[in-house]
C-alpha cells in the first residue's frame, strides 16, 4: 500500500511539475510562437479557401531538415518555412529536425519503413545514392520546360551543377557553404601580424600560425574537415591540382601524387605546431572563445562566430581559402540540396513550390542573412530589395561570395558504398595528418580499399 | 540485462517438480489453462525476440540494403566468409577485448577489495553509503554520457582543469577525441556506472556467508590474509564467477550507449566494438547481410561463452553450502 | 592497506580506513551528479568557473533548455511509455509466474528455459527485423511502436516467479477449498500478499523503461513523438556546447528517476541486488 501511494504521489508530483513548467515555458518562447504562427497560417488557409474562387487541395509536405537540428539556425529556417506557408495557404510544411550526419541514413531507414519524407535536405555527397536508391525525382520531370527555364534565370550556373547527375537536376542547392578562412584580428595584432593582410597561401598560414602560437601562447591555426564529410579534403586535393574520382566516375584517385602532396602539407602544418591537434568540434569551441588564430571551415559558422566575437571582445575576419603556391584554389561546397522524393503528383507540385520559394530571391535572402549560407542568385547581393544592405553591414561574407566563381562540386561516390568510401578517405586523412607516418603509403592504401568498394 | 542472467543461472539447476499433480476439476480446460496464462508473455517474447532472432539468421545469407526497391539477393555463406576480412572487424574485436578486460577492475577487483575491507561497518553507516554508491546504476546512459562529456571536456571540463592545476599538464587531455584515451574514457564511464552495484553485490554475498568458518580460522591463528585467501574468496567464488560472467558477456553492450553518444566509434574506429559495428552496418551503411552475419556469429560466440561459465559455476557451486 | 594498519593499531584506525574508502567511492559516484546540478544552476558567466557552488543561483538554463526542445511533450511521452510498459509487463509476468507456480504441465521447463534464455539475445542482434516489423505496422513515430515490443519482460517473469514460489501452497489450497477460482486465487489470495515484491519489480521496470534509449532512437523521428532520452541526445548534438542548458536538460531527464530513488532507495537497491543475486 505504502509503495503504491508513494509511487502515485510521485507521478502526480512530476506531472504537475511538468505541466506547470510547460505553461511557464510556453509564454514567449520561439517554439511557442512558432506554434501560434502555424495555427495562424492554418486559419489563414481556411479563410483563403473560402474567399478564393478556385479551391486548392490542402497538401502537407513532410520535410527533413538538418538546419532545424542546429540551434543557431532554427529561427531562420522556421522563418523561411513560415513565410512560405503564408504565401501558400494550401501547403503545410511538416518540418522535422534530423542532425546532418544522420540525415541520409535516416531517409533510407524511413524509405524502408514506408514513411519517407516528401522533401529532404540531403548532403551532396549522397547525391548519387539518392538518385539511384531513394528515387529522387528530377525537376525536369516535374516542372514544364519553360517554367524551369524562366525560374532558373539568374541562378548561379556553378551552383546549378551541384545537384545534377547524368544531365538532370535532382537536387536543388539549398543551404550551402564554402570553406573560408576565419581569423581572429585581435590575435593577429598581438602576434605582430597585419589583420588586413590575411594569409593567401598555405606557406603563409604555417608561418603566421607559428608566429601566433609563439607570441600569444594560443593555437595558431586549425584546418577543419578531416572528419565528418570529405568536402574540405576534396577542396585541398583539388587546389593542389588533383581529384578524388576520375571523370568517368570509375577510378578512385586519392592515392595520386597531387592528393598526397595536399595531405602532406596538412601533416606538416600540424607537425610544425602551427595547426592544433584538436578535433573540429573542440576547435570550433576554442575559436569562439578566442583561443585559435585562424580556422578554415564552413562559412555557415559565420553568424555564431560573429556573435561569439562580439561577446568576447575580439574582431572576426574572413579570407578566401588559401592556395598551394600559385595554383588556383578550388573551393568545394559543403551543405545540402533539396530533393523531392514523393511519388504523389500533387505533392510533387507542392514540393516544387517549396523548392522554388526556398531558392527564390527572397528565399536566399533569408538563407544568407538569417541561416548563414550562400545565395545562389548572385544578383540579389547588389539588390537593395534583398541583400544589398545586409552585405554592406556584413562584409565578412564577401570572400565566401567570391569563391562562388571558382566553386567545384562536392563529388559523390557511386554505388551503395559511397559512405564507406568517404569514411575511408576521412579516416585515412585524419590519421595521416596527426601521425609522423608516410602520407603516401596511407593514401595509397586508402585508394586501394576504396577502389574495391566501387561497383 | 544484468538481473535476467541470474534467474537463468539459478534455475538451470532447479526446475524440479514441486507438488503432486492435482486432479483438475474440468480435465480438458485444466490442461490448457497454464498455457492460457502464459500466452500473453509467450506471444510477446516469441514475436519480438525469437522470431526476429530467426529472421536475423535468415538475413545473414542475403545481400540487401533494406530498401524495398532493391532485391534481396541470396549469397549463401559469402557474408560469413567476408566477415573477418573487413578491416573494421579486427579493430572491433580487439576493442571488445579491451572493454571486457578494462571493465573487470570496476566490476570485480575494486568492488571485491572494497566489500571485504568494509565488511561489518555497522548498519546505519552502511545504509548511507549504499544509497550513495548505488546512484550511478539508476542513471540513464544518455544522461551519464552528457554529464561525463562535460566533466571530461578538454578545455572547460573540471577534470582537465583540476589535472592541469595539480600536474601542470602541457596540454589538456582530450578524453574522447585522442585515440590513445578515448577507449579508456569509455571504459571508465562504463565501469563507473557499475562499481557501486558490484560492491553491493559482493557485500550482500559477504553478509550471507557463514561467519563460523572465519571464527574457527581466527581461533587457529590464521592471518587476515590467510582468512581472505582460503576462506572468504572461496566462499564468494560463485558470486565472483557470476560477476565475471556478467562482465564478460555484457561489458561491450554496456559501453554501447556511451560510444554512440560520445564518440560514435571514433576517433579512427578506436572505440568501435562489435555491437557498435553491428549498429553501423545495420543503420549507417545498411549492409544488412554483413550486420546479420556478424550478429549470428557473435550471438553464437557469446552463447558458448555463457555455457562455459554456467558449467564452471555448477562445478564451483558446492562452496555455496 | 586495511590489513597493514587494521591489525596492529586497533579498531579506530581500521574503521577510519573503512570509512575513508567508502567516502571516496561515494564521492566518485555522487560528484558527477552534483556537478550536473550545480552547473545547471550557474549563470552563463559562471559556467566555466570551477566554483563548487553556484554563486549566483539562476534557473535561466532550465528555461533555455525547456524552450530549445519540446521538453514537456517528451517528458509526457516518456511517462506514458514507461507507465504503460511497466503495467503491461507486470500483468503479463504475473500471469506467467502464476502458471509456473500453480500447475505442472507439459513443456513447462522448456518454456521457462526459453523465457530465461532471452537474456542472451542482445538488442543489436534483433534490431533489424524488429525495425522492419514496426515499420510494417506503421508504428514508426508512434507511441505504440515504443510500447508494444516491450509488453513482456523475461526479467519480470523470472523475478515474479521467485516471489510466487515463496507463497505458501497450503494457503492456495485453502482458498480453493473455499471455492475460489484459479483467477480468484491469483488476484484475491496471492496478489494482496505480494504487493511489496511486485511494487519493487515494477519500480525497476519503470526505471529501465524510462532510461531506454536505443529503441526510441530507432523508431522515432519527430521530437514531439519521442522520449526524453532521445530528446536529450538530440540536445547534445544540436546545443552540445551550451553547457549550462545541457546540464539543465540532463537534470530534467534524470529527475523522475532520481525522485523515485530518493523516496524508495532501500527497496530499489534491495531489488537490484536480489535481482542480481540470491
Amino acid at each position: 500500500m505504502a509503495y503504491k501511494k508513494m509511487v502515485a504521489a510521485t507521478l502526480v508530483a512530476i506531472s504537475v511539475l511538468a505541466s506547470a513548467c510547460g505553461n511557464a515555458g510556453n509564454a514567449g518562447n520561439a517554439g511557442g510562437s512558432n506554434m501560434d504562427a502555424k495555427a495562424a497560417s492554418a486559419n489563414a488557409a481556411n479563410e483563403g479557401t473560402v474567399s478564393s474562387t478556385e479551391t486548392k487541395e490542402q497538401v502537407t509536405l513532410k520535410f527533413y531538415s538538418y538546419n532545424l537540428a542546429i540551434a543557431s539556425q532554427i529561427p531562420g529556417t522556421e522563418k523561411l518555412i513560415k513565410e512560405f506557408e503564408e504565401a501558400h495557404p494550401n501547403i503545410k510544411i511538416d518540418a522535422i529536425p534530423i542532425p546532418s550526419t544522420d540525415i541520409n541514413a535516416k531517409v533510407q531507414a524511413d524509405i524502408v519503413a514506408g514513411s519517407a519524407p516528401d522533401v529532404a535536405q540531403l548532403t551532396f555527397d549522397g547525391l548519387d545514392f539518392a538518385v539511384n536508391n531513394f528515387g529522387a525525382k528530377p525537376l525536369e520531370d516535374i516542372v514544364p520546360a519553360d517554367e524551369f527555364q524562366s525560374n532558373f534565370e539568374g541562378f548561379s550556373p556553378n551552383g546549378m551543377k551541384l545537384g545534377q547527375l547524368n544531365g538532370k537536376t535532382y537536387g536543388l542547392p539549398f543551404t550551402f557553404s564554402t570553406p573560408v578562412l576565419f581569423y581572429n584580428a585581435k590575435l593577429f595584432e598581438e602576434a605582430g601580424l597585419d589583420p588586413a593582410a590575411p594569409p593567401a597561401t598555405w606557406e603563409q598560414v604555417k608561418q603566421y600560425g607559428l608566429q601566433i602560437a609563439e607570441k600569444t601562447g594560443q593555437t595558431g591555426a586549425h584546418v577543419g574537415g578531416a572528419t565528418g564529410g570529405d568536402w574540405i579534403i576534396q577542396a585541398l586535393i583539388g587546389s593542389n591540382g588533383g581529384g578524388v574520382l576520375s571523370e568517368d566516375r570509375k577510378t578512385i584517385k586519392f592515392g595520386e601524387p597531387e592528393a598526397i602532396g595536399a595531405i602532406e602539407m596538412w601533416q606538416d602544418l600540424i607537425k610544425s605546431g602551427a595547426n592544433s591537434k584538436l578535433n573540429d568540434g573542440e576547435a570550433i569551441e576554442a575559436f569562439t572563445q578566442g583561443k585559435i588564430g585562424m580556422l578554415l571551415f564552413t562559412s555557415a559558422l559565420q553568424s555564431s562566430f560573429l556573435a561569439a566575437s562580439e561577446a568576447g571582445g575580439w574582431e572576426l575576419k574572413t579570407a578566401k581559402m588559401p592556395a598551394f603556391g600559385d595554383k588556383p584554389t578550388t573551393p568545394v561546397n559543403s551543405g545540402s540540396a533539396l530533393f523531392i522524393l514523393t511519388d504523389d503528383k500533387a505533392k510533387q507540385q507542392a514540393a516544387w513550390e517549396f523548392l522554388k520559394f526556398s531558392t527564390s530571391e527572397r528565399g536566399y535572402t533569408i538563407i544568407t542573412s538569417e541561416i548563414g549560407y550562400l545565395p545562389l542568385r548572385p544578383a540579389i547581393v547588389d539588390d537593395p530589395n534583398y541583400l544589398k544592405d545586409w552585405v554592406e553591414a556584413n562584409p565578412l561574407v564577401k570572400p565566401n561570395l567570391e569563391q562562388l566563381e571558382s566553386l567545384q562540386p562536392w563529388v559523390s561516390y557511386p554505388g551503395s558504398n559511397w559512405k564507406q568510401i568517404e569514411t575511408i578517405l576521412n579516416d585515412s586523412v585524419s590519421k595521416a595528418i596527426v601521425s609522423d607516418g608516410d602520407v603516401a603509403s596511407i593514401m595509397k592504401d586508402a585508394q586501394e580499399r576504396a577502389q574495391a568498394l566501387i561497383q | 540485462m544484468s538481473y535476467e542472467a541470474v534467474g537463468m543461472a539459478r534455475h538451470a539447476a532447479e526446475a524440479k517438480p514441486k507438488s503432486k499433480e492435482r486432479k483438475p476439476f474440468l480435465p480438458r480446460l485444466g490442461r490448457i489453462k497454464p498455457y492460457m496464462y502464459l500466452l500473453p508473455a509467450l506471444i510477446s517474447i516469441g514475436f519480438w525476440i525469437y522470431k526476429p532472432l530467426l529472421q536475423t539468421f535468415e538475413l545473414s545469407v542475403y545481400q540487401w540494403n533494406l530498401l524495398p526497391t532493391s532485391p534481396k539477393q541470396f549469397v549463401g555463406i559469402k557474408n560469413f566468409a567476408n566477415l573477418f576480412g573487413l578491416p573494421e572487424m579486427g579493430i572491433a574485436l580487439w576493442n571488445t577485448l579491451i572493454y571486457t578486460l578494462g571493465v573487470i577492475p570496476f566490476s570485480l577487483i575494486l568492488p571485491l577489495v572494497i566489500a571485504i575491507a568494509t565488511d561489518n561497518i555497522g548498519r546505519k553507516a552502511s545504509g548511507f553509503y549504499r544509497a550513495l554508491i548505488f546512484l550511478p546504476m539508476i542513471m540513464a546512459p544518455v544522461a551519464v554520457s552528457s554529464v561525463w562529456r562535460w566533466i571530461m571536456h578538454p578545455t572547460n571540463g573540471i577534470l582537465n582543469k583540476t589535472l592541469t592545476d595539480w600536474f601542470h599538464l602541457s596540454e589538456p587531455i582530450r578524453f574522447f577525441t585522442d585515440e590513445r584515451w578515448a577507449i579508456w574514457s569509455i571504459t571508465f564511464i562504463t565501469g563507473w556506472k557499475l562499481i557501486g552495484f558490484s560492491t553491493l553485490i559482493f557485500s550482500a554475498a559477504l553478509t550471507g556467508i557463514n561467519k563460523e568458518y572465519i571464527e574457527a580460522a581466527k581461533i587457529d591463528r590464521a592471518s587476515r590474509f590467510q582468512i581472505i585467501w582460503h576462506i572468504i574468496l572461496p566462499l564468494l567464488s560463485p558470486t565472483i564467477l557470476f560477476m565475471a560472467m556478467m562482465s564478460t558477456l555484457f561489458a561491450s553492450e554496456w559501453s554501447f550507449s556511451y560510444i554512440n553518444v560520445l564518440t560514435q566509434g571514433g576517433p579512427f574506429n578506436t572505440t568501435t566494438n562489435i555491437y557498435y559495428l553491428l549498429w553501423t552496418y545495420g543503420f549507417q551503411s545498411f549492409n544488412i547481410g554483413a550486420s546479420s552475419a556478424a550478429a549470428v556469429v557473435f550471438f553464437l560466440g557469446f552463447g558458448v561463452l555463457a555455457w562455459l561459465f554456467m558449467k564452471l559455476s555448477r562445478k564451483l557451486s558446492f562452496f555455496d553450502n | 592497506m586495511e590489513k597493514a594498519i587494521g591489525r596492529k593499531t586497533g579498531i579506530y584506525s581500521a574503521s577510519a580506513v573503512k570509512h575513508a574508502s567508502l567516502i571516496a567511492l561515494a564521492l566518485l559516484a555522487v560528484f558527477p551528479l552534483y556537478w550536473m546540478v550545480v552547473t545547471s544552476l550557474k549563470p552563463e558567466s559562471e559556467v566555466f568557473t570551477s566554483s563548487l557552488i553556484p554563486l549566483h543561483l539562476t534557473f535561466e538554463n532550465y528555461v533555455q533548455a525547456w524552450n530549445a526542445v519540446p521538453m514537456d511533450r517528451m517528458l509526457a511521452n516518456s511517462m506514458v511509455v514507461a507507465v504503460i510498459q511497466t503495467v503491461m509487463q507486470l500483468i503479463t509476468s504475473i500471469l506467467a509466474a502464476y502458471a509456473f507456480t500453480r500447475w505442472e504441465f507439459r513443456g513447462s521447463n522448456l518454456i521457462y528455459g526459453l523465457i530465461a534464455l532471452t537474456w542472451l539475445v542482445p538488442f543489436q542482434v534483433i534490431m533489424i527485423p524488429n525495425y522492419v516489423a514496426i515499420s510494417g505496422f506503421g508504428w514508426r513515430d508512434h507511441l505504440a511502436g515504443l510500447i508494444v515490443p516491450n509488453i513482456a519482460s523475461a526479467f519480470a517473469v523470472l523475478q515474479l516467479y521467485n516471489a510466487f514460489k515463496s507463497y505458501p501452497k497450503t494457503l492456495i489450497e485453502a482458498a480453493r477449498l473455499d471455492g475460489a477460482s484459479d483467477w480468484g486465487v491469483l488476484w484475491r489470495t496471492i496478489m494482496p500478499n505480494l504487493k511489496a515484491p511486485v511494487a519493487s519489480i515494477g519500480i525497476l521496470l519503470f526505471i529501465t523503461s524510462w532510461n531506454d534509449y536505443f529503441w526510441p532512437l530507432l523508431v522515432t523521428t519527430k521530437l514531439e513523438n519521442t522520449t526524453i532520452q532521445k530528446g536529450l541526445q538530440m540536445f547534445i548534438s544540436s546545443d552540445g556546447n551550451m553547457w549550462g542548458a545541457l546540464m539543465a536538460a540532463t537534470t530534467i531527464a534524470s529527475l523522475p528517476v532520481l525522485i523515485i530513488y530518493l523516496l524508495l532507495q532501500r527497496q530499489i537497491i534491495d531489488s537490484f541486488v536480489k535481482g542480481g543475486l540470491k
